[in-house]
């Protein structure tokens, strides 16, 4: 089966959140971002959707696994290697 | 913490950040979250000699973390408020916006409303997820993993993945909306 030449609005708003996962073939991924290109109503949803998903995993951070946690899963795991069951 | 001295712990150790904080959000208390990640490092070490050298050491330790969660919280599993389930239309956030006029008065209209939500906000909204949306969100949003690598995390389809991750997206948007209203951004 042959890849359509170009995608509509409708074709690129399904495969939006996929596409702002990378998670089409390449082939679909180039022709979200040829339609993004010429499609200024599509790319301002994907300018806000892409911006929403940054914000969300910057607000979400990183957060530094507590030391005495290390410590105790580094004692765990040594006394399991002493003791294997 | 002594210096990674095997293959094991080579691999586990850099996860441990990360894990912890996936487990603080499934578990949202840090000394579940703690006693979490313990097992599932334990239950990891145990089993490592069935892990197939080569293959995805991540997806693997944490298809452990999330079964240790399911098994020890089940009982608690539906405990905290949750988001409706009813559905929350596509490009929800979009679509308030738009409806406010701020697409035409701001050139970063999401940075306007998500922006504004402290670290806090934001998590309490993850949290409000129901939770088999709750645990691949947080899956995607704090490990950075693959549509893939949750689906073998979790030992579910694909597919499921996806329209959990989508839906579970909507959802989050429409909590972070009631936020942003709640503190008077947007309006």
């Amino acid at each position: 089966m042959t890849e359509p030449h170009r995608f509509t609005c409708d074709d690129v708003f399904r495969r939006l959140d996929d596409y702002l996962d990378r998670e089409l073939s390449d082939a679909e991924m180039r022709l979200v971002a040829l339609h993004l290109d010429t499609c200024a109503q599509c790319a301002a949803e994907h300018r806000f959707e892409s911006r929403v998903l940054d914000s969300i995993k910057g607000k979400l951070g990183q957060i530094k696994a507590p030391d005495l946690l290390l410590k105790r899963i580094s004692k765990a795991l040594d006394e399991a290697r002493k003791n294997p069951e | 913490m002594s210096v990674a001295a095997d293959p094991f712990e080579d691999q586990l150790l850099p996860l441990l950040g990360s894990a912890y904080h996936t487990a603080l959000r499934l578990t949202r208390n840090p000394a579940d979250a703690e006693d979490l990640v313990q097992e599932a490092a334990l239950l990891a070490s145990r089993g490592f000699r069935s892990f197939q050298t080569g293959t995805n050491f991540k997806a693997w330790f944490y298809r452990i973390l999330t079964n240790a969660y399911f098994s020890k919280y089940r009982q608690q599993r539906r405990r905290g408020p949750s988001v409706s389930l009813d559905d929350t239309p596509e490009l929800f956030l979009f679509g308030q916006a738009a409806a406010l006029g701020m697409l035409s008065q701001s050139e970063d209209p999401a940075g306007d409303l998500v922006g504004k939500l402290d670290a806090e906000q934001v998590t309490e909204a993850v949290d409000r997820l129901p939770e088999e949306y709750r645990v691949v969100a947080t899956l995607y949003f704090i490990n950075d993993m693959t549509y893939q690598d949750i689906a073998s995390a979790l030992e579910i389809p694909i597919g499921t993945v996806r329209s959990r991750l989508h839906r579970g997206r909507r959802m989050l948007q429409r909590s972070l909306w009631q936020l942003a209203q709640d503190h008077g951004i947007g309006q």
